[in-house]
């Protein structure tokens, strides 16, 4: 039997009544996969291959604070009106250093044991998103 | 920005019994004053909610004090249980994370002609009529059609009387009377409104309830007698609020205010405290639309306590008119209202900002409904799940711009109380109490485990020797619908 080991680099932060993640990555395009995956994974484990459905979303901000608070939020927004909690994302930044697409992957909701509470919203509370020496960090925390 | 590591060097004192004050220091123009007992205090140590109290504190216009009930703890930008008034004619400011995203949460109470021993002869079937009638949790699920929401976010709980949803006499008791005034649709935004087009008439997740209790003990009996409750009487109890488009109105409308703070020369300790000044094109914006998101939250409770009395008739096999379940009140613990207050003996225009904080007007105010002016507003305090609840009622000599806690406040956080007990075990230690639970999810009612708050008799006393609000009657819990 082998036992698969996911590497995640991200890691989920305590506050009383909400939760927050911080999780770092090679680009800024990597940071908001990671942040993203952390966030959907306070709602519930799926692993990125169990994704039978994707939808996409293209985000244009003025600052690296706002790509990850905007881009966050929009999946927040899309996973809500399409009923699907994501687990796996495909992010493109060829478009320039503040602009993105998203391709989220995700299982709907119906078919989904959840580990947390929906996540209602994502705050500015403490955030953090920098470029470091040795990549990108990110924290940030979310109403629940 | 005043951090957790700073606010440990810095001197708070205990002026009276139940209040401790933080002295203005740094960009602090006022001081911070926290309700708590000895206890509460030492939990509020434990977090970084006084830092919060203290930043609060920093707000253009803010007047009196940056206020915390009882049952404070951590928040983003402000803490939950936080009071904050702004004076309007001295470029007071209104800050949406004063408000939070899920705009005017709040409360409902329903009385009912049934008791304790009538719900132990129907239980399992009002359980289940409950639980198949109330939607909750994670997706979508709502009572009423989505074409509803943009009468809704213009009339609000009127819209839903009038699509045949609950009673004309519930609008006499709810605040505002149901109807949020300045309410402007044209600023939800689309995506708030495909959110909200599938919630109206949902309970949520997280904390958000339905509880069955019974009135166990009555600390005032005139009053409670007023309010339409009695002891031994069976309540409903609900806690919900805007739902998903509240939660995206409060998203836009940060996006919105935080370049445009620039313009006013206004900078923060927190992002998530972005502020305009109230009288500015952004800040009557927001007004507008948190007044809209409000009156989605007003029909959304007033649908739920139509889809309770259903449920209750036909366990019963009585009509809904003959469950005798009246609105007792329903009020928002999340909102900013524009209110005159006295200020330093001048009747000053204020913007307060309740965080996690419920209003409560004394006796002879004019905004409450005649049958009440000679009581003071009920106070609505919902306990942890498994532990009482709370009816308080408005005092006149109330400090806090008329404010009073909005429940028993976390103490724990939520990765803390799953990790102490599985939600099946909270489940059978709340069964075995004789509290019947119908959860959303078991694995997330741990999160709610009442080890994971604070003792709400003790908030509760705090607020009332701090004159916050008095004691009416205490509800023991005996079913929850669990979001």
């Amino acid at each position: 039997m082998t036992t698969r080991i996911t590497l995640m680099s991200y890691r989920v932060l305590s506050h009383t009544a909400d939760t927050g993640i911080e999780a770092t990555g090679d680009s800024l395009s990597s940071l908001v996969t990671e942040l993203a995956t952390g966030m959907f994974s306070l709602v519930a484990t799926i692993e990125p291959s169990a994704a039978v459905r994707w939808t996409k979303v293209r985000v244009e901000s003025a600052t690296p604070e706002d790509l990850v608070v905007d881009t966050l939020s929009e999946l927040v927004y899309l996973s809500e009106i399409e009923d699907l909690v994501f687990c796996a994302f495909k992010v493109d930044s060829s478009r320039g250093a503040l602009a993105i697409s998203v391709e989220a992957g995700g299982v709907p909701v119906a078919a989904v044991e959840p580990s947390g509470p929906p996540i209602k919203a994502v705050t500015y509370h403490q955030l953090v998103v920098e470029e470091r020496e040795d990549g990108w960090y990110g924290r940030v925390y979310f109403d629940v | 920005m005043i951090t957790p590591a700073k606010i440990e060097a810095v001197e708070y004192r205990r002026i009276s019994d139940v209040v401790w004050e933080l002295a203005p220091f740094g960009a602090m123009t006022v001081p911070g004053r926290i309700f708590a007992s000895q206890t509460l205090m030492d939990l509020v140590l434990l977090e970084h909610a006084t830092a919060q109290v203290a930043n609060v504190a920093q707000l253009p216009g803010i007047r009196r004090a940056s206020f915390a009930m009882p049952d404070i703890h951590w928040g983003y930008g402000f803490p939950i249980g936080g009071v904050a008034a702004t004076d309007i004619e001295a470029d007071g400011v209104v800050s949406p994370g004063g408000v939070g995203f899920d705009i005017c949460c709040g409360v409902r109470l329903l009385a009912s002609n049934f008791t304790e021993a009538d719900f132990n002869s129907h239980r399992e079937r009002v359980m289940r009529n409950l639980d198949q009638s109330i939607p909750r949790g994670l997706g979508k699920g709502a009572i009423a059609p989505g074409d509803l929401v943009p009468e809704v976010l213009a009339r609000g709980a009127g819209a839903a009387l009038e699509a045949g949803y609950g009673w004309e006499e519930d609008l006499e008791r709810c605040e505002e009377h149901g109807t949020s005034a300045g309410a402007d649709p044209k600023t939800i935004s689309d995506h708030a409104i495909a959110r909200g087009g599938g919630q109206l008439g949902s309970l949520g997740a997280g904390n958000h309830f339905l509880e069955v209790q019974v009135v166990d003990e009555v600390h005032d009996s005139n009053v409670a007698r007023a309010f339409g409750l009695a002891e031994g009487m069976l309540v409903v109890m609900l806690h919900c609020g805007s739902r998903g488009l509240g939660h995206q109105t409060c998203t836009d409308q940060l996006r919105a205010m935080g370049p445009a703070m620039s313009s006013y020369g206004i900078t923060v300790p927190d992002r998530q405290l972005a502020c305009v000044p109230v009288r500015s094109p952004e800040g009557d914006q927001y007004l507008r639309a948190m007044a809209a998101s409000a009156n989605f939250a007003w029909a959304n409770r007033h649908v739920l306590a139509h889809a309770a009395r259903l449920a209750f008739a036909e366990s019963f096999g009585v009509s809904p008119e003959k469950t005798g379940m009246r609105l007792v009140y329903d009020v928002a613990h999340n909102l900013a209202k524009i209110e005159t207050h006295d200020v330093d003996g001048r009747a000053t225009e204020l913007c307060v900002h309740r965080k996690g904080a419920t209003r409560a007007f004394g006796p002879g105010h004019p905004d409450l409904p005649e049958d009440l002016r000679a009581t003071g507003q009920p106070v609505l305090v919902p306990g942890s799940m498994g532990t009482s609840s709370w009816v308080l009622r408005g005092v006149v000599d109330n400090p806090a711009f008329f404010s009073a806690a909005h429940g028993a406040g976390r103490v724990m956080s939520r990765k803390q109380a799953k990790g102490r007990q599985p939600g099946s075990r909270v489940r059978d230690q709340l069964e075995a109490e004789g509290i019947s639970v119908r959860p959303g999810s078991i694995r997330l009612l741990s999160e709610e485990a009442p080890y994971a708050y604070k003792d709400v008799d003790e908030v509760v006393d705090v607020c009332a020797r701090g004159h916050l609000a008095a004691k009416v009657a205490r509800l023991r819990p005996v079913g929850v619908v669990k979001g």
